[in-house]
């Protein structure tokens, strides 16, 4: 029994399946008491497995074998989840079921983050760190009832860490990646640095700061940096050249029955954008050039406080407050440099855009006193305030500032009706200033069949606001009359998954197999685009016009078996769009491919860890309008080409555990542009035929250290 | 002890990849000095001319330069005289720190007796400043018989990012002359036919009705045409309500002036939109401010003479105005604000215009360009463009001039010298070709484009060089 504890306890542990953690089967579980526990979307914080909701989770364990920083290291190797870097601005942003980071929200600690464009949505990944989390959880599907709008497509909850087990607790660490072929202590490279402070007051207090500089230096690829003087398109970087700094606190309180911490957060960013185009501003009487180019630096600002409390009123109810105000700000400095003689002239300091916002949620749960029955009531308050200005948007004409302020109240219930089966329904009332009132609904259940199987079936729905430029846009000039429209309403998304899973043992309990099938339906309806309001003068206006439409299947497995664990998951997504706002579309069900993999092996004596990982994107296809031979505008079916992304690590723990060097391969197979047809050419720029979604294999060292005393 | 070492370790590490060092500059090159143009031509009626020379880079310390000049047929003091004063073959000349050139004056004191070779060769023998060296244009031809300048580099004035100008161009004469583009609506052609043409540069358009009675016309019975009577809509068969892109004189929107005046309709006039006022972001234009508003007009024909009647669209009264046809120039032009002819380029010789032009988009029918280059077709000027992929600009000769490829179509560079951009792009210069161009005097020139913005990246700074072939 002792030998099956301690068995249980590893593969608790150190599961190894980045793509879904899953504690161990309910009998089990309460053996050993390892049952990982979740909160994402729930009443109480609960056991993966007793969640109505199919939540994955992504432990330290995997982001510490990755040597993740950020957000964008480590969600690229989910399944359904797509990151779409752009290397023009520098962000990354993220797509799911085909739909982008608008319609996707990501929370810290249960309340969403602000970014350059929205709260919670909009976000961009790299400027996420993830030194200080726990564990990463995510759930597919609309979360409007627990999470408000814009969580359509799916949501993502960093749960940061809160304690630690010494008294004191200091961890440097550095981090040296190349970027590609790119490497060297000046220019190139990426170079982490980070140190954290954790210190246990006493029982009930607890401390923490923690700062960390990310050195992303830019790839240059084909390019020859800032100080080339031709114009032939070969200036500047291919992945522009980033400085992240990070500094954050916490202080905490534990009793019996309260919780409660503050956090605070800065963030810093500095991002180097140098134009291609060089003008070369020749002198023809002195036969000289004086180069010149239009060269931009955007710095970018994050300050994020959250309070929460958490406590029991009579015994039982539980309040849970978080109050937070963040505020995001880019800053743009515009100048032209003199590449000859590199002095900057013309500097134009502005603001680029910014959100400011006022967050607050509160709930009381366990609200009335049965066994089977939970109630939780809640209200949910934001009031963001917005800018953007000109220069974020081309088609833009004026500064945009603008108050969107969000009441929310809900209520979910849970019914427990037997220890086989339990429902969960639940509403939100969204009430604003700027939009009429909205509902989002939800209802989950959750059948324990008596072969071990278990079923989830959940339903939920949720509204995406629409963006800035949806709104504002205004470009009207001689030739063109493109306009945003302040009317619009909210889009609807709604959607449907149904999960069965089951865990298999073999009878000497050393291998555990545990496979998930899971189908979903998602659609949104009233989707905001860009459409002809008049063909003659031709005039385009952004009106509630079209629909999304979204299906799919995933079978994922996961495997443990003494030292080795596993995972592998394939994915089918099928999208329709019905694209009312275009002369001609084809709303059939186009599909796409996803696999992931990975597999790590452990030898406990010499504290090794192997591990590779491996996604692979299917082909893409996308109708596009193109011209044919006799200049008729057909549509064709557009491919994105298929490509897989591998990583491979060792970790090693040394002196006790306590120096942690972890080696590693990003993208093995080497991958950066991919082929496509599926991106439209507009009226004055044609479609690119290839797109840069990564930077070519690099390589990584990660030297942590912990003191602990 | 083992803790600490480590951490002192640790901290060093990140203390060594911390150090950022910023980013490296490059040294600061020479100043080079040179004469503006290689060439320099004065005709039978200049007696004076301002003779510039340009620094690579501002003057970092105060200098000087010396010039001296060689002669043919010329004698300092009988034929022409420099200022400042020169002494012994030679003058000097002072600059302070800053300055980005200097400049003295020539004088001719007589013209030479036709058949006679008169000129001066002047030349930039030394400069006193630190890091100057003569480069580019280190001499200067100046000829007192007026022929066809043999080069020049010329930066018409269009203006900045509303384009306000449209800058009339003379190679042979070295010149050119800016005039706003809001100062004219209508244009008579003083030719043979009885035409009249838009000002395309403020983007108006004109439609026909069926309607020769001008104070019959009200707004509402216009007001279905109103919406297509404009550039940019996007509807091919726009075309009709504008000039022939081209500028073939016989096929503008408005029909010829008919000999019996009853056949001559009522116009309506969309009066385009004025010159933009704001500031756009470097890079972009601002062409158009507001629209100027509609008007309905009608030509007639008095002998040799136009009557113009012209009225806002309600009104039941209208102004008349007539515009004598004397056929010195190709067009008189009419300001329907004040009622009166105005000067455009009615004494100006040119070859090409730096003007906002209305072409037409094959498909998509008439839209606005910015930084438009036209020549002009009325006097016989006609141009082509060469690939330096085929040959390079500095290699082009005489020989290299094909005969057959001269276009009279007023396009024939228009906007072919920059690269269009788009919503995320600006355009740029478009280094791959150049032009070659035939004035009205069969000279022929090459042409080179050398700029589009200024070094900050504002629009509406064009610069071109040119040298002449034959």
């Amino acid at each position: 029994m002792k030998r099956l504890r301690l068995i249980l306890a590893f593969i608790g542990v150190l599961n190894i399946s980045a793509q879904e953690k899953d504690s161990l089967d309910f009998k089990f579980g309460e053996i050993n008491g390892l049952e990982e526990v979740v909160v994402t979307g729930q009443i109480n914080p609960q056991s993966v497995n007793k969640s109505v909701f199919e939540v994955k989770v992504i432990n330290r364990e995997t982001i510490d074998r990755l040597a993740a920083n950020n957000l964008a290291d480590i969600l690229n190797q989910q399944l359904n989840i797509n990151i779409i870097p752009n290397a023009s601005t520098g962000k990354s942003g993220v797509q799911l079921f085909g739909l982008d980071s608008q319609y996707f929200k990501i929370l810290v600690d249960n309340i969403p983050l602000i970014s350059d464009e929205g709260l919670g949505n909009n976000a961009d990944l790299t400027q996420i760190n993830l030194d200080d989390i726990e564990r990463i959880e995510i759930v597919e599907g609309s979360m409007g009832v627990q999470y408000g709008a814009n969580a359509v497509s799916g949501i993502i909850n960093i749960i940061t860490k809160k304690d630690a087990q010494s008294e004191w607790q200091i961890t440097p660490y550095v981090q040296e990646e190349t970027i590609g072929d790119e490497y060297n202590f000046e220019d190139e490279g990426r170079h982490i640095q980070s140190v954290k402070v954790a210190h246990n007051i006493n029982d009930n207090w607890f401390a923490q700061i923690s700062a960390t500089r990310n050195d992303f230096k830019g790839r240059f690829g084909e390019k020859q940096g800032q100080n080339y003087q031709q114009n032939d398109g070969l200036r500047g970087y291919e992945w522009l050249p980033k400085l992240q700094n990070n500094y954050k606190a916490l202080v905490r309180f534990k009793s019996k029955n309260t919780t409660a911490f503050y956090k605070l957060e800065w963030f810093d960013e500095r991002v180097k954008r140098y134009s291609e185009s060089v003008r070369l501003n020749e002198n023809s009487s002195t036969g000289t050039i004086n180069p010149t180019a239009s060269d931009d630096i955007f710095k970018s600002g994050r300050m994020f406080h959250h309070f929460n409390l958490n406590t029991k009123l009579f015994e039982k109810t539980n309040l849970n407050i978080s109050t937070s105000f963040q505020e995001q700000k880019r800053d743009v400095e515009e100048f032209t440099y003199r590449i000859k003689t590199g002095e900057k002239l013309n500097i134009r300091k502005n603001e680029f855009e910014s959100r400011q916002a006022i967050f607050s949620r509160g709930n009381l749960s366990n609200l009335l006193n049965f066994e089977k029955f939970d109630l939780q009531v809640g209200y949910e308050l934001n009031l963001i305030d917005g800018f953007a200005s000109p220069m974020s948007n081309p088609l833009q004409s004026d500064p945009v500032d603008r108050k969107l302020n969000n009441y929310d109240v809900f209520a979910t219930s849970k019914y427990q009706f037997s220890d086989k089966f339990s429902i969960r329904p639940g509403v939100r009332a969204l009430f604003s200033n700027q939009f009429d009132p909205l509902m989002a609904v939800s209802l989950s259940s959750k059948y324990l069949f008596n072969d071990g199987v278990e079923a989830r079936a959940v339903v939920g729905s949720s509204p995406r606001t629409p963006s800035y430029d949806e709104l504002f846009t205004y470009f009207v000039d001689v030739n063109h009359d493109v306009r945003g429209n302040e009317n619009l309403k909210p889009e609807q998304g709604f959607s449907t998954f149904i999960h069965f899973k089951k865990t298999f043992w073999s009878d000497d309990y050393k291998l555990k197999i545990k496979p998930k099938l899971s189908f979903w339906y998602l659609n949104v309806s009233d989707r905001i685009e860009l459409t002809i309001v008049n063909p003659s003068p031709l005039a385009y206006q952004f009106s509630n016009i079209d629909k999304f439409q979204s299906i799919g299947t995933s079978m994922t497995t996961s495997l443990e078996y003494k030292n080795i664990s596993g995972n592998i998951g394939l994915s089918l997504t099928g999208v329709s769009k019905v694209l009312d706002s275009q002369d001609n579309f084809n709303d059939d069900f186009l599909y796409g491919l996803q696999a992931n993999s990975n597999i790590s092996y452990r030898i406990p004596k010499w504290g090794l860890t192997s591990s590779v990982f491996f996604k692979y994107n299917g082909p893409q296809y996308q109708f596009v309008q193109q011209q044919n031979e006799a200049d008729e505008t057909v549509l064709t079916r557009g491919k994105q080409d298929g490509f897989g992304l591998m990583d491979a690590s060792f970790r090693k723990r040394l002196i006790k555990n306590k120096l942690d060097l972890t080696f590693g391969i990003r993208n093995v197979l080497d991958v950066d542009r991919v082929n496509t047809t599926a991106v439209e050419g507009g009226a004055h720029d044609a479609a690119p035929s290839s797109l840069l979604l990564a930077y070519g294999r690099s390589y990584f060292i990660k030297l942590l250290y912990q003191f602990k005393f | 002890m083992k803790h600490l070492k480590i951490t002192l370790q640790i901290l060093l590490l990140v203390l060594f990849i911390s150090c950022d060092s910023d980013d490296d500059n490059p040294a600061q090159s020479e100043m080079v000095v040179a004469f503006e143009n290689a060439s320099t031509s004065f005709s039978a009626e200049d007696d004076r001319k301002t003779i510039n020379l340009v620094f690579s880079s501002p003057a970092t310390e105060n200098g000087s330069l010396i010039v001296d000049w060689n002669s043919t047929n010329s004698v300092y003091g009988e034929d022409f005289t420099v200022i400042p004063e020169a002494t012994n073959n030679s003058f000097t000349l002072e600059f302070n720190a800053g300055d980005e050139g200097v400049s003295f004056d020539i004088n001719k004191l007589q013209n030479p007796i036709e058949g006679t070779q008169k000129s001066v060769n002047f030349d930039i023998i030394e400069v006193n400043h630190r890091n100057a060296i003569v480069g580019g244009n280190t001499s200067l031809n100046v000829d007192f018989t007026g022929a066809a300048a043999a080069s020049g580099n010329i930066s018409p004035e269009v203006g900045g990012p509303n384009q306000p100008n449209q800058v009339y161009v003379d190679l042979s004469g070295q010149n050119s002359t800016a005039i706003n583009r809001a100062a004219w609506d209508l244009a008579f052609y003083q030719g043979e036919e009885f035409r009249v043409k838009l000002n395309g540069s403020l983007f108006m358009a004109t439609a026909e009705l069926d309607e020769t009675d001008i104070t019959a016309i009200t707004s509402q019975d216009v007001a279905s045409l109103q919406g297509q009577v404009a550039v940019g809509t996007f509807n091919p068969s726009n075309m009709a309500y504008v000039d022939a892109p081209s500028g073939e004189i016989n096929e503008t929107a408005i029909a010829e002036i008919a000999n019996n005046n009853e056949d001559n309709k009522v116009y309506l006039l969309n009066l385009g939109n004025s010159v933009g006022t704001e500031t756009p972001q470097p890079g972009s234009v601002e062409l158009s401010g507001e629209p100027r508003g509609w008007k309905k007009i009608r030509i007639l024909k008095d002998g040799i003479n136009y009557i113009l009647q012209h009225a806002d669209l309600d009104a039941t009264e209208f102004e008349e105005i007539s515009i004598s046809k004397s056929g010195n120039n190709a067009f008189e032009y009419v300001n329907l604000a004040s009622n009166s002819t105005v000067e455009v380029d009615q004494n100006i010789q040119w070859d090409i215009e730096f003007t906002t032009f209305t072409n037409e988009i094959e498909g998509a029918g008439s839209y606005g360009y910015s930084d438009f280059v036209v020549n002009n077709r009325l006097a016989n000027v006609s141009a082509y463009a060469v690939e330096n992929s085929e040959i390079e600009y500095a290699d082009y000769n005489i020989e290299d001039v094909s005969d057959e490829e001269f276009s009279l179509d007023q396009r024939a560079i228009g906007s072919n010298w920059r690269v269009g951009g788009g919503p995320n792009s600006s355009p740029t210069l478009k280094q791959e070709l150049f032009f070659v161009l035939k004035d009205s005097d069969e000279n022929i020139y090459k042409i080179r484009f050398t700029a589009l913005t200024d070094e900050n990246g504002v629009r509406g700074f064009p610069k071109f060089e040119y040298e002449k072939l034959n």
